[in-house]
């Protein structure tokens, strides 16, 4: 299936962002209602459902985004090659973005400062 | 050729170009989708930083609550409030809410006055 191509992108580009909704609004929350300070933030994204979301909501966010700026793209610039170079480097971005936020929540899980691996 | 055909445009007048109110949603809502593409590696960085210790994490909060950062983060908070509240109304016309014209203009108002106090009260709200 093209996932990223005609209907099932605009079905990915709406089901993404109702995912991406989702973990907003409990980010949201938890700005508003949840414990402040870095304790508390810490813990959340170190146990296992708020990495779970948190990773779930930039793989979300990766795949709205790219569907998205596809479609500015493929709207605005006409030339091929730089049409390419241009999806090209929203995916590198974008992936980079994921991998940085799995590495992150990685060390933070392995490396906690209050003493562990 | 019909009698009451208006004469074609000679030059193109910009100020006599209307945009309606669901066309400036519209753009609105690309506009600051690409935007919010140039928050996502400031974000990471961020996350990464707030779980690097407490050290870090109170640094983080001190620069997000700096002045010459105000401007930035209204444009950034301003993007995603647009693209979400301006989503959430793309997403209740496609199940068959609000399409209707004089709901859809005064939903696209909502919206973009929405954004904006957003923006506002969540620099409010960091400060």
């Amino acid at each position: 299936m093209r996932l990223f191509a005609g209907q099932s992108a605009w079905l990915v580009q709406r089901l993404s962002a109702l995912v991406v909704l989702f973990v907003l609004l409990l980010g949201v929350g938890h700005l508003l209602l949840g414990r402040g300070g870095y304790d508390a933030w810490h813990a959340l994204a170190t146990s296992a459902h708020g990495a779970v979301l948190i990773v779930v909501g930039f793989a979300a966010l990766a795949v709205h985004a790219f569907i998205g700026a596809r479609d500015v793209v493929l709207d605005y610039v006409h030339a091929p090659g730089l049409r390419i170079a241009l999806l090209a480097l929203l995916g590198t971005l974008l992936l980079g973005v994921l991998t940085r936020v799995v590495l992150t929540l990685a060390a933070a899980g392995t490396a906690s400062p209050l003493g562990g691996a | 050729m019909r009698e009451t055909a208006r004469p074609a445009p000679r030059f193109l007048r910009l100020w006599n170009i209307r945009f309606p109110i669901g066309a400036i949603a519209s753009i609105g809502h690309r506009l600051s989708g690409v935007l919010l593409l140039f928050v996502l590696p400031p974000l990471a960085l961020a996350l990464e930083r707030s779980l690097h210790g407490p050290a870090a994490y109170a640094g983080l909060l001190a620069e997000l609550r700096s002045p010459w950062l105000a401007p930035w983060l209204f444009i950034a908070a301003w993007a995603l409030a647009q693209h979400v509240l301006a989503g959430i109304r793309h997403l209740l016309m496609d199940v068959g809410i609000g399409w209707r014209l004089r709901q859809a203009r005064a939903s696209a108002w909502m919206v973009l006055v929405a954004a904006l106090l957003a923006a506002a009260m969540t620099l409010g709200w960091l400060a």
